[in-house]
């Protein structure tokens, strides 16, 4: 690339780490508070092709050693692109960036940071400019969809601001969409084994609905971390064939439990509590309990230090939970899993929720439809199952009332 | 080049200050990497720098978003700690600085901890140097990276419990998944050589023998006035034995 360029590009510069000595101006980074980046796919007789521009004051006049604010604005458009290609574009940002010799760029969104080094910089790479250009060279030479690209480049922190609110809004219907995706949408799953030192025989199953039981490892985690390590604990599932779309059963899941459970187990249902319930690790942040009293189930999570209402604490629970087994009734689970529109469906889902504490209930408020929530019972409410029971028919709980219907 | 090197040993036999003259020496032959890996943070006051925000901190963050579930969905979780970590790095002109803090509390942090590992591996890639200060004793050692560790240096006073809990140290680090290449043994604040008893200890464990600190009359004046220890004089016993251990180990 020598040449064209002021600076060397290429994959080799991925990774490079430029010291705050080394630096010679950087945008965003933690002293700075206006940043983003934002790829918008646009008409094609809206995008004025090849156009770099910079607004507000370019790298040559700025302070060496400085940090400043940016807004990175990139327009595409492309018969064949879609709107939902967006945030896979924009990451593209990230990859791209950091292909070019003594530059850095680190995160995304509204949370960037990016350095310039002295040396690039005193090689020619000294405009806004100049990096536009090679941006724009590796996103139309890399991806033949993009017909046509604009770049924008925003310096002027009171207009940088202005922006952010604009680019916020798209951040976060992003975000409403891509709870939107669904088992159905995709061909793999991810599964996670970080817990084997607890559970040699358990595996972690993470699907767009189904987030892995400590919470940490969503479908796009997991995604992101089979791509930055594939030979790490984080590996690609084909789930096959849906075996049972209602409780979330995939011949590539049952596959996979069998080779790590070595034959015990040769099923797994992601949506159900019954039967062949996903494997538990020890890392859970909250167990769904069976209550055979009231054929309902509870939820208790880990920081919670009180017994529950069958009397026994968290952890005496989790102990009988863990350690990678199938154990029907008791389910370890990310609480982020009450979000997903398959949470448990095959049993009944949240309306067939009878008891959880009150600082859950609270928190994942969102989860919990709105002619239920008086109707989950919290250790405020009630002490025993005795008083559960008295307390579930005063309320008139949809599942005591039988007005619970299980799909089929 | 990205050369690991650890300084263990038990409590208050020296770690930190010879991990901080370690640093600054080496960080005149290349850019270094400095990780405090003790909760009660105290290697930036040795090399002069200031302390930032720990590794700890940004695991505590990650983990109650997690909990109450406020992270962006998309926004990959590596992603956001990458960010944190290098937010945490205190740069100066040829170290940076990288405190780990407090151990993680209760609760499950098996995600976080490997997250967390990737990033400070791909971080010290990237430098000539890294360098550990170790908290006393033995097993975090195997939480703090998966990289092989090139050469861990084991502190020890004149004492012959000292020299049998380096010994200990080197049994236990052959039972964790951290390769580990060289295993040297430092004997610091000697007053006249090693005594007999001292040297035949050493033989009998098989510890190998690479440099012998004499008591250092500067650290006191420094201590006094609260200075970095790092403004040792050039004919510090402390400095000149460190040095010399440098050249031995071929760094
Ligand atoms: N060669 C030496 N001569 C004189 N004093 C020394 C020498 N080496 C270390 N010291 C002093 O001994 C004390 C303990 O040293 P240091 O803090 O480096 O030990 P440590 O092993 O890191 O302790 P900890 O286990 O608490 O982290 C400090 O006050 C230090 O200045
Ligand atoms: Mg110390």
């Amino acid at each position: 690339m020598a040449g064209i360029f002021p600076v060397d590009v290429g994959p080799q510069y991925e990774g490079e780490v430029i010291r705050k000595a080394d630096l010679y101006v950087e945008f965003g980074g933690p002293n700075v508070r206006s940043k983003f980046e934002l790829v918008t796919l646009k008409g094609l007789d809206e995008v004025d092709n090849e156009k770099i521009e910079v607004i507000g004051p370019d790298m040559k006049d700025m302070q060496e050693g400085g940090s400043y604010p940016l807004g990175l604005m990139i327009d595409v458009a492309g018969e064949k692109l879609e709107k939902d290609m967006e945030p896979v574009l924009e990451r593209r940002i990230h990859l791209y960036a950091n292909y070019i010799e003594g530059l850095y760029h680190m995160n995304q969104r509204d949370d960037i940071w990016v350095r310039i080094s002295k040396d690039s910089y005193n090689k020619g790479l000294n405009s806004l400019e100049e990096i536009g250009k090679i941006l724009m060279f590796l996103f139309t030479s890399e991806l033949d969809v993009i017909e046509k690209i604009s770049i924008t480049f925003v310096t002027d922190e009171k207009k940088v601001e202005e922006l952010i609110t604009k680019a916020r809004e798209i951040y976060k219907a992003r975000d409403e969409r891509a709870r939107g995706l669904r088992e159905e949408d995709v061909e793999e799953f991810y599964s996670c084994a970080l817990c084997q030192s607890f559970a040699p025989t358990h595996i972690c199953i993470a699907t767009p609905e189904r987030v892995a039981n400590c919470g940490a490892i969503s479908w796009f985690d997991g995604r992101a971390a089979y791509k930055l390590d594939p030979e790490g604990p984080v590996q690609e599932v084909k789930k096959g064939d849906c075996l049972d779309p209602i409780r979330g059963e995939y011949s590539g899941c049952n596959e996979l439990a069998a080779v790590k459970s070595m034959g015990t187990y040769n099923r797994v249902y992601l949506h159900s509590a019954f039967e062949h319930p996903h494997t538990s690790c020890g890392c859970f942040q909250a167990i769904w309990f069976y209550i055979p009293e009231v054929d309902a189930f509870g939820l208790v999570h880990r920081d919670f230090a009180g017994p529950t209402v069958v009397g026994v604490p968290f952890s005496t629970m989790a102990a009988d939970t863990s350690g990678g087994r199938q154990v029907e009734g008791f389910l370890g689970m990310a609480l982020e899993y009450l979000r997903s529109p398959k949470f448990l469906q095959a049993d009944g889902g949240i309306r067939r929720c009878v008891w959880m504490p009150k600082e859950i209930k609270e928190k994942y408020r969102d989860a919990i439809p709105e002619d239920l929530f008086d109707k989950i019972a919290t250790e405020e409410d009630v002490k025993n199952v005795d008083e559960l029971v008295e307390f579930l028919n005063r309320v008139e709980h949809p599942w005591v009332k039988g007005e619970v219907e299980l799909p089929t | 080049m990205a050369v690991t090197i650890v300084v263990a040993g038990k409590g208050g036999v020296g770690k930190t200050a010879v991990a901080a003259l370690l640093i600054e020496s080496l960080s005149k032959k290349g850019v270094v990497l400095a990780i405090d890996a003790d909760p009660s943070t105290n290697l930036n006051l040795a090399l002069g720098l200031p302390l930032g925000e720990t590794v700890g901190k940004a695991r505590e963050d990650i983990t109650e978003a997690i909990q109450k579930g406020t992270l962006s969905p998309t926004v990959s979780k590596q992603d956001v700690l990458d960010m944190k970590i290098r937010e945490a790095l205190v740069e100066s002109n040829k170290i940076d600085l990288l405190a780990m803090g407090r151990p993680e509390g209760p609760g499950c942090y098996c995600a976080a901890n490997h997250m967390l590992r990737l990033t400070i591996d791909r971080l010290a890639k990237s430098y000539d140097y890294t360098v550990i200060d170790s908290e006393a004793g033995m097993e975090h050692i195997s939480r703090q990276t998966t990289r092989d560790v090139d050469v861990l240096i084991i502190v020890s006073d004149v004492t012959i419990r000292g020299i049998m809990a380096a010994a200990r140290m080197k049994e236990l680090i052959k039972e964790l998944r951290t390769k580990v290449g060289k295993i040297v043994l430092v004997v610091n604040r000697s007053r006249d050589g090693l005594p007999q008893e001292i040297q035949d200890a050493i033989q009998k464990y098989g510890l190998e023998l690479i440099g012998v600190i004499p008591e250092d009359p500067y650290i006191g004046e420094l201590d006094m006035k609260g200075s970095p220890l790092i403004e040792l004089p050039g004919e510090s016993p402390l400095r000149r034995g460190v040095e010399d251990i440098i050249t031995k180990l071929g760094l």
